[in-house]
């Protein structure tokens, strides 16, 4: 049946090199119309590449693209989307300080006589916004004051503003919650009836399994194989994604857990985090579960003082006096760390080595009255970069050339280096492909063994299930239910996570007596 | 996981394109000026050099955080002009007047870095108010006149180890310090992370204000101390340093720190300044018009920082 | 007053403070200090020199006051005002820098707006200024210029007249030129370094030094800027020594810079082979000038210049005189005529 589909783009043996790493290499694709087509692979095999090629962003130096039977060779993203081929990329490439009717429409404004007509565009950016499901998203709001979910849902608006024939989707769901997923999916079904491709990048199998018509796994650049999605069960998937026999094999176990680490007691942040109280115990991990803009990210930040606090106090470590943490350097000093969730901006020095980002939190362990020991740094980084698989070919690379998901392995890096035992981690999976998600998985079990306090904020609510001990909801800023595992009740979770949404009485009795 | 590392060590590539590039121009002036492969003209050099570079360094730390200071120029011409009201109007010792002035100098950078901290204002604004305070002050501590010292600092300038001037090695030690600073010590590490992600540093658990305060002091104190090397050659003239930041900053700029900040080496801006310095004494020796001295610099300036650009893209491998 | 400098600097402050605003974070700060800025300002700037309605108000708009000649020429027409408070009354304003020539031409603007009745002027420029000065005369105010002599051809092209006070740079510089000479012999190597190459009394000073070289068949090898500045003179005597090491002498277009070839003369060690000619006489210089190591320079007055031309502005504002040029003393200086 597949073969009654018209081809619309055909990739023959295309390669890309990055000084010496060969990125992608004599990779062999068709692209049907109507049909979502996954790509798969470890980070850093080359997916971000190969789909960077396709929209233009990226040269190829081998190999031949067809649209359509004629040969495509796009010079620039623009080129690419006039012969109506579109790209969301998987690092945001929102405008911070446009608003986001502006960022939807970059490339034609509409105008007359050079200015452009505002009525015109935030009527088109809200009806487009409604059409997706995005209303709560305002078309006149600056993108960079959006939380990452939204902006991510915001690129997304852009990439289906405009006819296309072939839609590019590099890790669309990297920071979004389920609903949103579910309208995203609503969306790619559409335009695959309208007969266009879908190229679909995730590392979430669950998802590609109900999306994707075909699957193309790639590893080290090279095309392992492409089959339909029938044909292959997630662990065939997963074994030729690493080259090895891998099993999904994590479970648990009953932690011991110790003494209180952290207790946060009636936490308030502005309008985003109201009156929060919970407690961490060494050995556990203590997982965040809620809607996006729940203010699960806010309460981290206020907790780690990268944010100042309204209210409330932070007892650390059994203490019975409050500890005062006005800025992220006291809250490293007393053993907190915070993994954020937006790596680029606010995790990572993005043009320096890989060494330098890891030690950057804990130097002082590599250096003897400020002089760096060099021999030592360089040591330890490297054995980090082993135990975590991050690929790199020299740990002299700069940040920005690693993969998306190798970034996100580097933060982690840089906050298992310090001694910190108090690790929060904010969408740490985020990106992440599933071979080194278990592994983070099995990581962070272990540094609770070794009676660390863990807190994770993810939005994938399985994740959580899976990895956690308790998880607390939380729903319009407040903290409304924790929930222990015994197994925990997915439908009870979800219905905590809307419950300040529906019956906001709570909150509305609470400001009146303010 | 593959791992190759490329032999050639970075900094070789990048020092040896600097000094390729200052060889070329030496070359070209020994064929068009006369006496230009003289002793006598690599003396003038090592004299002229010192207290620029003792200022580029301080730029080049104050560039590395991604901040500008842009009253380098002014407030060593504060600090030579106390030397001088101290060392003649006052009577005072001459190492009294001496510490004076370093300390004016550094007074000068701890305030361009408290109100620039404090208030997280740009540093272009602030050093540009300081430029001006700064001149004012000269102006009004010397009453616009030209104070002439009577051999009190003749000492500094004609004291000689192996022929070469003190102010020179002091530069080149503090050159040599400062690039140790930069690449081998935590501050040095701190200092370029501040300017490459300075809200990446704070969320790492480090303060950036205390490190961008040390930079721009430590450009005041630099300051005060090339002051001291001005004046013992050319006597406390309120308006010594006039547009010296903007020569300054090319040097910087040439040797391939990054104006974005996050990116620098001092080494490398030794080589600027003695590329600036070479190129300044060889178009004099070769007696050129005052137009073809200035389009001449201009274009250098230019092809120098076009020079870089490639350099840093053959570094990232990024071809094509 | 030196408001009127303040005033400049003030906005152009202002100006770019409100440009870095524009840049994220800084915002709110800025602002608030603009505002400070903005409320401390205003009544500084605002504040007047009390005029009596009789007497005649007379402007000086100077060149730099940040240099040491127009500064001591200020302080010249301040203390001779002071002495005759009752006769007239003075504001004296001063650009930052010697090029800015646009600035002089925006204060001398302001002071039409303000309906002095004399200007007296050391023009930044022999040309660019002569336009705003007709102005001036048209709105009745009398103007006499100072120091540097407004281009005769340009006057003549927009039919006007000013009469010009001052010495002649060219005389001076022949003066000491001729007095080098007597040191020297005939076909020695010589070295100039002249001052910014488009101002006026920098030319005329050049040509004088030259003239007295040529006179006397010495050997120009060398004739470059110095930008009136010390470190750059410096530069260029120190490249000028080494390319030419049988020179003889160097003639510098003011003192500041004669400091700087003495500083290259001395690290070249030669010393007692090399004679420097200065222009200006500045008081640090005069020490050197008794040891010998500046050989002479050229004294033009400069705190009676000012005085000069207000006095010759004050007779044609009582009718005493028609507009003529009167030349001003200019005096050699040496370390005989110091003794
Ligand atoms: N600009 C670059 N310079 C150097 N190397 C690069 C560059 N971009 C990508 N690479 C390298 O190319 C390889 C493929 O990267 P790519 O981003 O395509 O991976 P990916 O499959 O998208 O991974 P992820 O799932 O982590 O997003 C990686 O080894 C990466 O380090
Ligand atoms: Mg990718």
């Amino acid at each position: 049946m597949n073969q009654i589909r018209p081809v619309i783009l055909e990739l023959r043996g295309i390669g890309k090199s990055f000084g010496p790493v060969r990125a992608v290499d004599a990779v062999v694709l068709r692209l049907q119309g109507g049909q979502v087509h996954a790509l798969v692979g470890e980070n850093g095999a080359g997916k971000s590449t190969l789909s960077k090629i396709m929209a233009g962003m990226l040269a190829p130096d081998g190999g031949q693209m067809m649209l359509d039977a004629k040969p495509y060779a796009p010079s620039n993203r623009n080129e690419a989307e006039q012969s109506g081929i579109r790209i969301v990329t998987q690092e945001f490439n929102l405008i911070s300080t446009l608003t986001v009717a502006e960022n939807i429409f970059f490339n034609d404004l509409p105008r007359s006589c050079g200015v452009i007509r505002y009525s015109t565009l935030n009527e088109k950016a809200s009806r487009l916004l409604q059409q997706i499901g995005l209303d709560f998203i305002h078309p006149t709001s600056r993108a960079g004051d959006l939380p990452v979910g939204s902006q991510q849902l915001v690129e997304i608006a852009s990439g289906l503003s405009r006819q296309c024939r072939l839609l590019i989707l590099d890790e669309p769901t990297a920071s979004l919650t389920d609903k949103e997923t579910e309208l995203l999916f609503s969306q790619i079904k559409a335009l695959c009836r309208q007969g266009a491709a879908v190229v679909y990048i995730s590392h979430r199998m669950e998802e590609i399994r109900r999306i994707a018509d075909v699957v193309t796994i790639l590893r080290d650049g090279r095309v392992v194989c492409t089959d339909t999605m029938d044909s292959l069960t997630t662990g065939e998937i997963v074994n030729r994604m690493v080259g090895r026999d891998w099993s999904d094999e994590y479970r648990r176990t009953t932690p011991e857990t110790g003494p209180v680490a952290l207790r946060v007691e009636h936490l308030s942040v502005g309008k985003k985090v109201r009156d929060i109280s919970f407690v961490a115990h060494r050995g556990e991990i203590l997982g965040f579960a809620g809607l996006m803009g729940a203010g699960r990210t806010e309460a981290m930040r206020a907790i780690f003082g990268a944010d100042p606090i309204d209210s409330g106090r932070i007892y650390l470590h059994g203490s019975q006096r409050p500890s005062r943490i006005a800025s992220p350097k006291d809250a490293v000093r007393h053993g907190i760390a915070l993994l954020t969730e937006n790596r680029k901006e606010e995790g990572l020095l993005l043009i320096k080595s890989i060494r330098s980002n890891c030690t950057l939190a804990s130097m002082e362990k590599f250096s003897t009255a400020g002089y760096v020991r060099s021999a030592r740094e360089k040591k330890h980084v490297g054995g980090l970069a082993d135990r975590l698989r991050l690929r790199c070919w020299n740990t002299e690379q700069a940040a920005w050339e690693l993969s998306g998901g190798n970034q996100q392995k580097l933060v982690v890096a840089k906050w298992l280096s310090t001694e910190c035992d108090i690790l929060i981690f904010d969408e740490p999976t985020r990106g992440i492909d599933v071979g080194a998600k278990f592994e983070l998985y099995h990581l962070l079990s272990d540094l609770a063994r070794r009676q660390k306090a863990i807190l994770v904020v993810s939005s994938d609510l399985k994740e959580l299930m899976l990895l956690c001990d308790r998880i607390a909801v939380m729903s319009a800023g407040r903290l409304v239910e924790v929930f222990d595992r015994k197994p925990f009740d997915e439908a009870a979770i979800n219905r905590a996570a809307f419950r300040e949404y529906v019956h906001p009485v709570h909150s509305q009795e609470h400001e009146r007596n303010a | 996981m593959k791992r190759f590392s490329w032999k050639l060590p970075v900094w070789l590539t990048d020092y040896l394109g600097m000094a390729g590039a200052l060889a070329i121009l030496l070359a070209v002036f020994g064929f068009t000026a006369e006496n230009f492969f003289s002793r006598s003209t690599f003396l003038i050099i090592a004299d002229q050099v010192p207290d620029i570079t003792i200022l580029a360094v301080g730029m080049t730390f104050v560039l590395i955080i991604a901040g500008i200071d842009l009253s380098v120029g002014s407030v060593m011409g504060l600090s030579g002009t106390v030397v001088g009201a101290l060392l003649v109007n006052a009577g005072q010792p001459v190492w009294l007047a001496v510490m004076a002035g370093v300390v004016v100098g550094f007074g000068c950078g701890l305030l361009n870095g408290l109100v620039t901290v404090r208030w997280s204002l740009p540093s272009f604004i602030v050093t540009l108010g300081m430029m001006e305070i700064a001149r004012g002050a000269a102006l009004r501590v010397t009453q616009s006149r030209t104070i002439y010292i009577p051999g009190y600092l003749d000492f500094i300038t004609e004291t000689r180890l192996l022929g070469i001037s003190l102010p020179f090695l002091l530069a080149v030690g503090i050159v040599l310090l400062a690039q140790l600073v930069l690449s081998r010590t935590v501050f040095g590490r701190y200092m370029v992370a501040v300017g490459t992600n300075e809200e990446a540093v704070r969320l790492s658990g480090i303060n950036p204000r205390p490190i961008k305060l040390v930079v721009f002091a430590l450009s005041g104190l630099l300051a005060g101390l090339a002051s001291i090397i001005q004046t013992a050659r050319y006597q406390a003239n309120p308006n010594n340093g006039q547009g010296v930041e903007l020569q300054v900053i090319a040097a910087v700029v040439i040797g391939g720190t990054s104006l974005m900040g996050g990116r620098g080496s001092v080494i490398s801006t030794f080589f600027g300044v003695l590329i600036i310095s070479v190129l300044e004494t060889g178009l004099a020796q070769a007696n050129a018009q005052e137009s073809t001295k200035r389009l001449i610099t201009g274009a250098v300036i230019v092809a120098a920082v076009i020079l870089d650009y490639y350099r840093q893209r053959i570094r990232h491998g990024k071809a094509g | 007053m030196v408001a009127q400098t303040f005033v400049q600097d003030f906005i152009e402050f202002i100006t770019k403070g409100i440009q870095m605003m524009e840049t994220k974070r800084s915002r709110l700060p800025a602002a608030g200090i603009l505002f400070l800025g903005l409320m401390l300002g205003i009544p500084a700037c605002a504040r007047k020199t009390p005029s009596g309605p009789d007497k005649p108000v007379l402007a000086l708009v100077m060149k730099s006051l940040a240099n040491e000649f127009f500064k001591t020429m200020e302080e010249g027409a301040r203390q001779h005002h002071q002495e005759r408070a009752s006769q007239y009354d003075l504001k004296v304003v001063g650009i930052k820098n010697e090029e800015d020539v646009s600035q002089q031409i925006k204060y001398v603007e302001t002071l039409i707006a303000q309906k002095v009745d004399a200007i007296v002027i050391a023009p930044s420029d022999s040309k660019a200024l002569v336009k705003v000065c007709k102005q001036a005369m048209e709105a009745g105010i009398v103007v006499v210029n100072i120091d540097n002599k407004l281009d005769a051809e340009v006057l003549a092209s927009n039919g006007i007249k000013i009469p010009f006070v001052g010495p002649d740079n060219r005389k001076g510089a022949r003066l000491a030129g001729d007095y080098l000479a007597r040191r020297l012999q005939a076909g020695d190597a010589v070295a100039i370094i002249e001052g910014v190459p488009n101002a006026f009394n920098g030319i005329q000073r050049k040509l004088g030094f030259e003239e007295a070289m040529k006179a006397s068949g010495m050997n120009i090898v060398s004739s470059q800027s110095g930008y009136w500045e010390t470190a750059k003179a410096n530069q260029v005597a120190a490249a000028i020594l080494t390319s030419h090491p049988a020179l003889k002498a160097i003639l510098c277009a003011n003192d500041s810079m004669a400091l700087g070839a003495m500083a290259a003369v001395k690290a070249a060690g030669k010393t007692s082979d090399v004679h420097i000619v200065g222009f200006d006489n500045i008081e640090a210089v005069q020490t050197l000038l008794r040891e010998g190591r500046i050989l002479a320079t050229v004294d033009q007055h400069g705190d009676k210049l000012a005085i000069y031309g207000i006095e010759y502005a004050l007779d044609i504002l009582k009718g005493q005189t028609t507009p003529a040029d009167k030349e001003t003393p200019v005096d050699l200086i040496t370390a005989e005529t110091l003794r």
